[in-house]
């Protein structure tokens, strides 16, 4: 099967590099995946799972992205502000965040839009991450 | 040759020897921080050859990209300058090369610029002169997170945007080598897209979503932060570079001056012997 290079770089790592089977990941307007001789594109990526099948392999690497864009070329870069596997995801700190920004966000006097904009995506990240962390197997 | 002469000599040999000590042991202790900032430097700018590039690239291909990013879209009056120095001194001509190019720069200008600055001796130098700061970050720059420029970033391209300012210019020392760096001048906003015949359009047709506008809308404050943490890594390797070697050549000097104190100083002491041995041979002459 036809492979192609991708490169996955947060502000203070790259995060993956290898030649891959298929990419998907979500897109604003849903799930997308993306293949050897995609149609050259750049797309904005919502905070969701990324899930990545290497060149040979059967089963796919799922990480969890905190947003960002995809640039498909005759490579494919995403550039995220975070990223982490799913077997690194700490889910219990992922809860505790959660819950602080819940509760922060329920006794919040302010209401600077800017600060719960930054709560909301706090608990966002929270939530895709305990979600890859429990998701399954992807065929 | 008094014996007052030699006291003054060997206080100075003492205050120039523990001065030896420390600018050695902070020329060490420079060298240490200079290998980690060093290595973080070459991961980043790896990293953000490939974001930088893939926009760059975007920007100059895109036929919609909207007007109010690029260069001539309206005339330049208000300038912000984003300044990084360093927060401590002791490292030669790092802090006050940046200074005396953001004066030059300013002097070009008409009207009042904004100054951001980052690290405090650009903000102690500015703040004397009686320039209006806008924000002043004064951490030092190598304890800078992503996130903190991410929250710098914001503000300045709200600005853009409103057309409070119409021009982003970055202000930095960029690493050449461990010897030797330069002061440079970077204009974030507008941006500039090459006219030139050279560089290769896309044959292709590239999709954007949800739509050309969005991802620039998206990618511009990116390319801002990107850039900015860039260089501040950038410049905090940088003051370590300096840092490393104005201490050397402190220690070399100090070495030097050690060097001629002691020969001057043994000649001294020799000098009083030699008096010291004259007079007694001249009094046990003269009891004969």
């Amino acid at each position: 099967m036809a492979t192609i290079k991708l490169e996955v770089i947060t502000p203070s790592k790259k995060f993956y590099s290898g030649d891959v089977e298929l990419v998907i990941a979500r897109t604003l307007s849903g799930e997308e995946g993306f293949m050897a001789g995609h149609a050259w594109a750049c797309k904005l990526l919502d905070v969701d799972a990324l899930w990545i099948r290497e060149a040979g392999q059967k089963e796919f690497r799922v990480a969890a992205l905190a947003g960002g864009f995809i640039d498909v070329k005759d490579t494919i870069i995403i550039y995220t502000d975070a990223a982490e596997w799913q077997e690194d995801i700490d889910k219990q700190r992922a809860l505790a965040s959660k819950e602080a920004a819940e509760r922060w966000m329920a006794t919040e006097q302010k209401h600077d839009p800017n600060e719960i904009a930054r709560a909301q995506i706090v608990i966002a990240k929270a939530i895709s991450r305990m979600k890859v962390a429990d998701s399954g197997k992807r065929r | 040759m008094a014996s007052s002469d030699m006291q003054d000599v060997k206080r100075r040999i003492r205050s120039v020897t523990s001065m030896e000590h420390i600018t050695n042991a902070m020329k060490l202790v420079s060298a240490a921080k200079l290998r980690k900032a060093k290595a973080i430097y070459e991961n980043t700018d790896e990293n953000f050859q490939y974001i930088t590039h893939s926009i760059e690239e975007i920007f100059n291909n895109a036929d919609e990209v909207p007007r109010q990013y690029l260069q001539g879209s309206r005339q330049i009056k208000t300038t912000c300058y984003i300044i990084i120095t360093g927060s401590r001194g002791l490292c030669g001509a790092f802090n006050s090369n940046v200074i005396r190019e953001a004066e030059t720069q300013m002097a070009k200008d008409q009207e009042e610029p904004l100054l951001i600055t980052i690290g405090s001796k650009g903000r102690d130098y500015f703040a004397k002169k009686g320039c209006h700061i806008y924000k002043e970050y004064t951490d030092p720059p190598e304890s800078i997170p992503f996130l903190v420029t991410q929250e710098m970033s914001r503000p300045i391209i709200d600005m853009y945007n409103e057309e409070k300012i119409d021009q982003i210019v970055l202000i930095y020392n960029s690493y050449l080598s461990q010897l030797e760096h330069e002061v440079s001048v970077k204009t974030l906003l507008p941006f500039a897209v090459e006219q030139d015949p050279d560089i290769i359009r896309y044959h292709k047709e590239v999709e954007y979503e949800p739509s050309v506008e969005d991802v620039f809308n998206y990618l511009v404050p990116k390319y801002v932060e990107i850039t900015l943490y860039g260089a501040i890594v950038e410049s905090a390797t940088c003051e370590h570079a300096a840092r490393r070697m104005a201490m050397e050549n402190a220690t070399d000097n100090a070495r030097e001056m050690l060097d001629s104190l002691s020969l001057y100083y043994n000649r001294a002491r020799q000098a009083a012997i030699t008096n010291e041995i004259i007079e007694i041979v001249s009094g046990s002459e003269a009891q004969k």
